[in-house]
């Protein structure tokens, strides 16, 4: 299975960890990842609020750019994979926009048609590379332990453009925590939003609201929290130590990519995995994971 | 302030809006932040108030989590009703967070929000994507093009 | 003197063939489900007067039962119709039950002794019956029935206990399907509603969230005769629920996930309902979480007003935007914005209760093409003008009454009844003057 990777721009200027997560299970479950040569921010970030057309022509031409390559397009960012799938639902129902952005795309030589095959992390490993594959590659099933899933927004809302995952009730980012030998949980606040979106205007409120989930997931017996968006990752676990500060609780939260457990799982080590730049402290849990 | 009416307000049916209070129950900013509420920036907008909540600080703090979208009953989405507000704003240069105009800049001059950062391991070490054995960054072939466009489109009246 | 067919044994139904055999005109009575009563046979109390429901009912059930001019069909379908106004011919297939009618007593003692069980529809899931069973303690004709997909002799070939225990020697496993042909003057439709499922409205966690109820669930709960013998306890851990919350407009009002319409009804019975457990209860909280009040008929407000002022029923304006439930002890977290003051707010309860809309019957899209009548955009039957002919379909001869072509409360299923009757009597009358 091949697929063009695209990091999106906070992997691929400081979220390392997961990249190289990534980089280092992938092959591992037979699966290939091809370099996207020419790639840009996805877009959503910088032009959502601004600018429909900027955000348009910033999605459309890194989609444009793995239709040359035909191969599917694999995400790493919730934010990156609801940009994208957004766009393709946008330009699907709206020829003349299509019409417009491929004017504009035409300067760079590229071209969007829109059938590309968009796939995001969670969705490759739960849906494609599935459970008798995951499992089958353990050689350190993480039993005893009790991971928390933070699914995050984009992966999940909104649901009529079509998202990995159910809205409500997600469940593949669980399941795959079980299928590494862990236990996963429902919890009230699973489908709660990491508040990074308002670092931008109202940093605080972020270490307010990231801290509530911290908390509850403590408060609920979890061993860790794993998520598959940089954003969130960033903000519940390089933030950790703001968020106690301004709370004064312990939180005490190990975080993880689910790729950087999953990496553990299969027996890779910490450094393979990016795990020294994490955070949060999961010294600890290292340790009792063995897979140091 | 301009007098034309920015076409992707007409798309919005906020006078369909039952107020009902689902959105904002499902907010995890509404809670937080006084004066956000995505219930009463509906109501403001079916009764022309689009310029108030233009001005208004709290345009800005919608986290996007899309609760709201994925919720109400009459398929109207106040995330949507705010983009298009914040853009409206933006294109009229009036007050907004500078992070966004850093942003944009970043990416239309150089592909990305940001350069590649120098990161810290638990141990204080520092690395970047070299010292992780990561391939080096990738940013469009065409730069000059690139931001000609990116330019071009931000220039032009359409939102 | 041609019969009329009366499709839907349930309250509307009832009234309609009441109507017509009280004028001497001989009814065909068909019945789906093993008995006649319909969702009012379900219901704890009606509002506003507060009666019990099948204290009501009942008595116009056996008088259905007794009437010289009304036959009843239960567990009968109606599967073509042909003809006009005056002359349409019928046929009517009467599925088997398993059980000599004329030798039942619905003694109830197959149905103890059978070993296989099964949810049982009349307590809406919540309780069980047995592979054979009667519908109901009241139900009419009180004739056990077997459930051939669930029975071990139809699956698989053994037990026939019940035709060891019964003492009349009524269980009939050869029984076949019997299919009748009627001669009849009019058809008319009374075949009421569906409640809607709210499982697809996630965010309310309705089939994940054990103490999260549809109304008609809640009132077989509250009901003496229901599975709990009219105690509210609640599905997780069987304690009782000293703080309870509806939901209103649960699949209605919305135009994503369920119905766009109003469902008329449920404010008031959530209002019923909420004064069912301060009456059993009064120092219990309930509250309702409510878009507007619908209190449009006679003695409505009053009764609002006064679960409100004399009961002390808590009534919030908003629409919760969801619910949570505590992974320990499975009670349930509202989130809700009180739009009046506009502050968003969060109340843990016992119980919550989904006041589901009045859906149309999934079988409605069969017996219309049967039928030859129209469906409306939502899938109730479809009537012509509704100042001129608020009871008729496009087809001659063939009229509506009751929950069938929309939410209507019990008050407006029996008025349109009669409505009905007093037509078909038309019909009955040119037919016989020869148009």
């Amino acid at each position: 299975m091949k697929y063009a990777l695209y990091l999106g721009c906070t992997v691929q200027t400081e979220q390392y960890g997961y990249e190289a997560s990534v980089r280092a299970t992938m092959p591992r479950l037979d699966v290939e990842l091809v370099g996207m040569v020419g790639v840009s921010c996805c877009g959503f970030p910088p032009f959502s609020s601004v600018n429909e057309l900027a955000w348009l022509y910033s999605s459309a031409r890194n989609i444009a750019i793995a239709e040359e390559m035909g191969l599917p397009l694999l995400t790493l960012c919730n934010g990156c994979h609801l940009s994208f799938t957004e766009t393709i639902h946008k330009l699907g129902n709206s020829p003349e926009l299509k019409v417009k952005v491929n004017e504009k795309l035409a300067g760079e030589g590229l071209r969007y048609d829109g059938k590309v095959k968009l796939v995001h992390i969670f969705e490759l490993l739960h849906d494609e590379v599935g459970k008798d594959k995951i499992t089958a590659a353990l050689t350190n099933p993480l039993k005893g332990f009790r991971f928390a899933a933070q699914p995050g927004c984009h992966s999940i809302r909104p649901s009529r453009v079509g998202r990995p995952d159910n809205p409500e009730n997600p469940k593949k980012l669980d399941e795959l925590i079980t299928w590494l030998g862990a236990e996963a949980g429902d919890y009230p606040e699973k489908n709660d939003c990491c508040g990074s979106s308002l670092a931008v205007s109202a940093g605080k409120v972020v270490l307010d609201i990231a801290g509530e989930k911290l908390k509850a997931v403590k408060r609920r017996g979890f061993d860790g929290l794993v998520t598959t968006c940089p954003f969130c990752f960033k903000v519940y676990d390089n933030k950790q130590r703001a968020i106690q500060a301004m709370g004064g609780k312990e939180i005490d939260m190990p975080v993880f990519y689910y790729t950087q457990l999953l990496g553990l799982a299969i027996g890779l080590k910490q450094e393979e995995l990016g795990i020294d730049l994490n955070q949060s402290p999961v010294d600890e849990l290292l340790i009792r994971i063995g897979g140091a | 302030m301009t007098q034309r009416k920015p076409k992707m307000m007409d798309k919005v049916n906020a006078e369909t809006c039952d107020q009902c209070g689902k959105c904002p129950s499902s907010c995890p900013v509404t809670v937080r932040i006084e004066g956000f509420n995505p219930r009463q920036i509906i109501a403001k907008v079916a009764l022309g108030k689009e310029a108030e909540l233009m001005k208004s600080q709290v345009l800005w703090t919608c986290t996007s989590c899309l609760k709201c979208k994925e919720r109400c009953p009459e398929e109207i989405s106040p995330y949507d009703v705010i983009l298009a507000l914040r853009r409206i704003a933006i294109n009229l240069e009036l007050p907004h967070p500078e992070g966004y105009d850093e942003s944009v800049k970043a990416v239309v001059e150089t592909g990305v929000v940001q350069q590649p950062q120098l990161v810290r391991t638990r141990n204080k070490e520092r690395k970047d994507r070299k010292s992780m054995g990561l391939p080096p960054a990738e940013k469009p072939r065409d730069m000059t093009m690139y931001t000609k466009t990116l330019r071009g489109i931000l220039e032009e009246d359409e939102l | 003197m041609k019969p009329v067919l009366v499709i839907g044994g349930g309250i509307a139904g009832i009234q309609a063939s009441l109507d017509l055999a009280d004028r001497g005109t001989k009814v065909h009575l068909i019945e789906k489900t093993p008995s006649i009563g319909g969702v009012m046979a379900q219901l704890d109390k009606t509002f506003p007067t507060m009666d019990c429901s099948i204290c009501i009912l009942a008595p116009k059930m056996i008088e259905c039962y007794r009437h010289p001019n009304i036959t009843i069909h239960s567990e009968s379908e109606v599967v073509n119709l042909e003809g006009a106004v005056g002359d349409f011919r019928v046929k009517i297939l009467e599925h088997p039950r398993s059980v000599d009618a004329k030798k039942c007593t619905g003694c109830g003692l197959c149905s103890e002794k059978c070993p296989v069980k099964r949810p049982s529809s009349f307590q809406a899931g919540l309780g069980q019956r047995k592979a054979i069973y009667l519908a109901f303690p009241q139900a009419v004709p009180l004739i056990a029935t077997i459930d051939r997909d669930a029975c071990l002799w139809f699956t698989k070939g053994l037990c026939r206990t019940c035709e060891k225990v019964c003492p009349s020697k009524a269980v009939d496993y050869e029984q076949k399907e019997n299919l009748i042909e009627l001669n009849v003057s009019s058809v008319i439709t009374a075949t009421g509603f569906e409640q809607y499922n709210p499982k697809d409205i996630g965010e309310y966690g309705y089939g994940r969230y054990k103490n999260v109820l549809t109304a008609l669930e809640f009132e077989r709960l509250v009901c003496a005769s229901g599975p709990t013998g009219g105690v509210l306890s609640r599905p997780s851990d069987g304690k009782v629920s000293h703080n309870t919350a509806f939901i209103q407009c649960v699949g209605s009002r919305t135009q994503t996930v369920g119905y766009s319409y109003c469902s008329a009804f449920c404010c008031m019975y959530a209002t019923k309902e909420a004064v069912l457990i301060k009456e059993h209860e009064p120092s219990s909280h309930v509250t309702i979480f409510y878009m507007d009040l619908k209190t449009f008929g006679k003695g409505f407000q009053g009764f609002v007003d006064r679960a409100q002022s004399h009961w002390g029923v808590q009534y919030i304006r908003g629409r919760p935007g969801e619910i949570r439930e505590d992974p320990v002890t499975k009670n349930l977290t509202i989130l809700y914005e009180n739009t009046e003051i506009g502050k968003v707010e969060r109340i843990e309860v016992d119980m919550v209760i989904l006041c589901t809309a009045a859906v149309p019957h999934r079988e409605n899209k069969e017996l219309a093409q049967v039928l030859g009548v129209e469906l409306d955009e939502y899938g109730f039957f479809e009537v012509g003008d509704p100042v001129s002919s608020p009871v008729e379909t496009g087809k001659p001869g063939v009229y509506v009454c009751g929950s069938c072509h929309g939410p209507r409360d019990i008050p407006e299923s029996v008025a349109e009844a009669s409505a009905t009757a007093a037509k078909a009597s038309e019909n009955i009358v040119l037919s016989e003057v020869g148009q």
